[in-house]
């Protein structure tokens, strides 16, 4: 045994040196305490809100959208359940294996199935769902389901996409939704006040609308975004989801559009370019907005291969084109009622005043001609034989009587030269060219040829469809109206132009030379009278393209297609007590009455005959 | 005359802390089931360990401690050999040779370090004259210092830390000279911008660097810390419950069998359960203290001492680091994490200081 060597000083020096090691450690101990308590207890609910945003992953859910309706209720769009071959990457250990055995039953694209590996390992890691096969048919659903006891990996999943019931009538009206780019995005986040980290899964793919009614009428469309809370992990790997609101669905959309009128100036025009537009003149809501050629709608909304997508947009048609909305065309004799009534209203002209056509006015300044579409002219011509032969010689007359500030002013009052509609999707102002407007362009003034061109609506001065249809509109109302639009029963105030001279009687004339047009036996659009068992009133218009001298020259050049005339026409009916007014362009159609006027016909036959 | 009577059988123990070990390693393995997400193999492993290691805690406890005086450099040259069987032959993890495979068993040895060089350390000094001379002074903190660099070079900080911290409480306990004490000290306080530049690892300088400023790297050395901390925070007064934090199941949180096992114990049984845990770990503390004040000669006192501050430097270490007190260093929070070395080498330590505590000094008839 050793021997104990020790002293009393050796022991109370250890002693104090173990109570002084000691005591360090509990005060050590006790600072550490107090942190634990200051994280547990002090800071508790910050700690405990930073455990939650660690696990929970906030997801918006977007709503069905609303349903789209045309004015007698008839459905136009509406959301149809597709169903999707959804996999989950995390559980299966061989996508090559996988695939070889789901393809033993069902057929998978090449291009699905490479798109599927070269996902899967990111989507396994992060425990994120991957679609193999969009739109699966129903036997290839049966055929998975009862399978689908193998494959506890994948499953049948169900999404909703937008369906167009009409794809190739409103293609332009309604428009079409798809996915938001970047900018739209942030737009969304925003006005919503979405969290940016938000998530759509993919049965609940972030859509919206992209022209049309449904950009126009996004807001109410749309619905109110709900949230899920998603439970991830560190890795971002999803454990669960649950809802934590719930999407209110869009609401449904009621438009003034009507079905059977645009099935009929689909018919009619049949794929020529050109354009319909058609209003109730009960509020100015229009009731037709139809622009020719159309486009496939469900595929723009839904998918569309790059290649069809190319063609659509490079062809020489121009169907993506709204040429309702944003087609300029040249008023031309259509004008004339209008600046018929400029003439009265200022005095010009009575319905008794009458001029010798004989078949090309002369501007006194600098002998200049101006012809008349009909050689050898329309002889003694007052103003109801002017509008129903649509006497150029009589309007050319007027129009150099006319000063161009005040004859500028009493078009922009019919509304040319400004937007039409209050919830149209780009519509264009067209144009009334001023002066000063030419001069700045062409750095060239004012002619008073100028103002005679515009007596017969040619030269500067351009309109839509839209525009010429509200310009019937007022006609047919005499005076009276409403901002254009497409939703339903919208609340409008109504408006009026104010006239001086231009008394109801003249309103009554007017409208019995429009009439005549068609009813009379010398009318321009004669020939449509046959078409139809109500009364209508109308002015032909033919836009020419091309100025000629003569018609031999026109006759070089018709041979090239493009280069033909516009034809167009307005007209309302049923007379004396009209319900609708319509305008119709046929782009290089040449004839408003033989061609534009059968097109308006049948358009008012869908609406007045329903 | 318990020693000489060989008609009797007796067993050395001490209840206290038989029974507050014991205590502490089945909690332990509660924490840990689930800790590892109820990992039953995880579970099955560390349950061996701990029924093997108190029975070695039991065995240990018996012989004289004249047993561990006499063979306390064979002890630690044993344990310094098996360090470099380590390094040199064992397999390489993660980059580092701490490991020595026995098949169904990996052990690290370098634990066994930090348990014999204290006793080596206390035996040595046992038979000097206080005060200790400048000699043997500088003898014994070679000694330290090899066996750290040896440790370190593994690389295995957070064992080296604990190594050194063990040589130098015997030698402060033995009787170190004050004046010795401050000018090692000024030393250090001013070769601390060379060893800062010098001996650390870049990685171990941003762990110190985030410690004091936590937005340095929210996402890179900051992470650990920051999900800790959100871990202890939430766990509130009560905690989530048994298996039900979110942040050590839902991998937030990382190594959470091992040195962040704290932080799960914490988020699931709140400030109430850590108090107990605490406590236990406290009266622990105490006893050690006791045992040590009461030791029978110089030697045990300085054993005791010795190895239960090393207990407690871990222990406060761990903890330090998973509050966010301390960088983060490798250091398993003692007879609860999971892993066997250090496990063993507790039990071994406390084995060893039941065995001083509970042999009465030999009186002369």
């Amino acid at each position: 045994m050793t021997e104990i060597n020790e002293t009393y000083k050796e022991k109370t020096s250890f002693n104090k040196r173990l109570v002084f090691l000691f005591v360090t450690f509990g005060i050590l101990g006790a600072v550490f305490y107090y942190q634990i308590f200051n994280l547990q207890i002090s800071n508790y609910s910050e700690y405990e809100i930073a455990a939650k945003n660690n696990k929970n992953e906030e997801i918006s859910v977007q709503p069905l959208r609303g349903i789209i309706f045309d004015r007698n209720g008839e459905i136009l769009v509406n959301n149809i359940p597709t169903f999707d071959l959804i996999t989950k990457p995390f559980f299966i250990d061989d996508p090559d294996d996988f695939l070889l055995r789901l393809s033993s039953f069902l057929e998978i694209d090449e291009e699905d199935k490479r798109v599927f590996l070269s996902q899967f390992e990111k989507a396994k890691a992060l425990n994120k769902e991957l679609t193999l096969k969009q739109s699966i048919s129903d036997e290839d659903k049966a055929k998975f389901l009862v399978r689908s006891h193998m494959f506890e990996n994948a499953y049948v999943g169900k999404r909703y996409l937008r369906n167009y019931l009409y794809p190739k009538i409103f293609s332009h009206s309604i428009g079409y939704v798809g996915k938001p780019n970047e900018d739209e995005l942030d737009e969304i986040y925003e006005l919503k006040s979405l969290n940016k980290k938000i998530n759509f899964t993919y049965t609940n793919q972030l859509i919206i609308g992209k022209t049309g009614l449904e950009y126009t009428y996004e807001d109410i469309l749309t619905g109110e975004f709900g949230n899920n809370l998603r439970e991830v992990d560190a890795r971002g790997r999803t454990l669960g989801e649950k809802i934590s609101s719930a999407p209110i669905i869009g609401n449904n959309l009621y438009t003034s559009l009507d079905l059977k009128s645009h099935q009929a100036a689909h018919k009619a025009l049949n794929n020529r370019k050109g354009a319909v537009v058609a209003i109730d003149i009960k509020d100015g809501s229009i009731v037709t907005l139809f622009s020719s050629p159309t486009f496939p709608t469900n595929q723009l909304a839904n998918g569309i291969l790059q290649k069809d997508f190319d063609e659509l947009l490079l062809s020489e048609e121009k169907p993506f084109f709204n040429r309702a909305l944003k087609g300029r065309y040249p008023p031309a004799s259509a004008i004339k009622p209008a600046i018929a009534m400029y003439g009265i209203e200022e005095g010009l002209i009575d319905w008794n005043f009458s001029i010798f056509d004989e078949g090309f006015f002369t501007l006194p300044e600098d002998g200049r001609i101006y012809r008349d579409w009909k050689e050898g002219g329309h002889g003694n011509t007052n103003l109801f034989k002017a509008i129903t032969q649509s006497s150029n010689t009589y309007f050319f007359d007027l129009a150099y009587r006319s000063d161009i500030n005040q004859l500028n002013k009493h078009l922009l009052s019919l509304g040319f030269g400004d937007k039409a509609c209050i919830d149209c999707f780009e519509e264009d102002k067209a144009f009334v060219p001023e002066p000063s407007w030419k001069m700045n362009k062409h750095n060239f003034g004012w002619f008073k040829g100028d103002t005679v061109n515009m007596g017969v609506g040619q030269g500067y001065l351009v309109s839509t469809p839209v525009q010429l249809a509200k310009y019937a509109y007022i006609m047919a109302n005499k005076g009276k109206f409403s901002d254009l639009s497409l939703k339903k029963d919208l609340v409008k105030s109504e408006k009026s132009i104010e006239f001086n001279k231009f008394s109801n009687d003249d309103w009554f004339k007017l409208h019995e030379s429009m009439i005549n047009v068609i009813e009379g036996n010398t009318g321009t659009a004669r020939r449509l009278r046959e078409k139809k068992n109500y009364i209508v009133a109308a002015k032909t218009g033919t836009a020419e393209l091309v100025s000629g001298d003569n018609r031999e020259q026109y006759s070089e050049t018709r041979l090239d297609d493009n280069l033909r005339d516009h034809a167009l026409i307005i007209a309302f009916g049923p007379m004396p007590n009209p319900r609708y007014a319509v305008s119709v362009v046929v782009e290089n159609g040449e004839s408003g009455g033989s061609v534009a006027g059968p097109v308006a016909i049948s358009v008012l036959n869908s609406l007045i005959q329903e | 005359m318990r020693y000489l009577d060989f008609k009797r059988f007796s067993i050395y123990y001490d209840p206290y802390l038989i029974i507050s070990i014991t205590l502490l390693s089945i909690l332990g393995l509660f924490f840990l089931y689930s800790a590892s997400d109820g990992n039953a193999s995880v579970l099955i492993k560390q349950s061996i360990f701990v029924f093997f290691g108190l029975i070695l805690m039991i065995v240990l406890s018996q012989p004289d401690p004249q047993i561990y005086y006499s063979y306390s450099g064979f002890f630690l040259l044993i344990s310094i050999i098996l360090v470099f069987i380590a390094i040199f032959f064992g397999p390489e993890i993660n980059g580092a040779n701490r490991w020595i495979s026995f098949g169904f068993v990996t052990l690290q040895p370098s634990e066994l370090c930090k348990v014999f060089l204290p006793i080596f350390i206390a035996s040595y000094l046992y038979g000097v004259n206080l005060p200790i001379n400048l000699k043997n002074t500088f003898l014994t903190i070679f000694l330290i210092f090899v066996v750290f660099f040896i440790v370190s070079s593994q690389p295995d900080l957070g064992t080296a830390i604990v190594i050194l911290l063990s040589g130098l409480y015997v030698l402060f306990l033995a009787g170190l000279s004050w004046t010795f004490i401050g000018s090692a000290l000024a030393i250090f306080i001013i070769s601390l911008p060379f060893l800062w530049n010098n001996f650390l690892e870049p990685f171990q300088r941003q762990r110190i660097a985030t410690l004091f400023n936590p937005d340095l790297d929210p996402f890179g050395s900051a992470w650990n810390i920051t999900q800790s901390k959100i871990a202890i925070g939430s766990g509130g007064i009560l905690g989530k419950g048994f298996g039900e934090g979110t942040q050590s199941h839902l991998y937030f949180l990382p190594e959470t069998e091992t040195d962040f096992i704290f932080a799960v114990i914490a988020e699931e049984f709140g400030l109430v359960g850590l108090t107990i845990l605490m406590s236990l770990y406290f009266f622990i503390f105490i006893r050690c203290f006791y045992l040590s004040i009461n030791a029978r000669d110089r030697f045990c006192r300085l054993v005791i001492g010795g190895l239960s501050l090393v207990f407690i430097s871990t222990l406060f270490i761990n903890i330090g680091m998973v509050i966010g007190l301390l960088p983060v260093v490798g250091m398993p929070l003692p007879l609860i994490s999971q892993g066997g070395s250090s496990l063993i080498s507790f039990y071994i330590a406390f084995g060893i200081i039941i065995s001083m505590a509970s042999h009465k000094k030999l009186v002369p008839r």
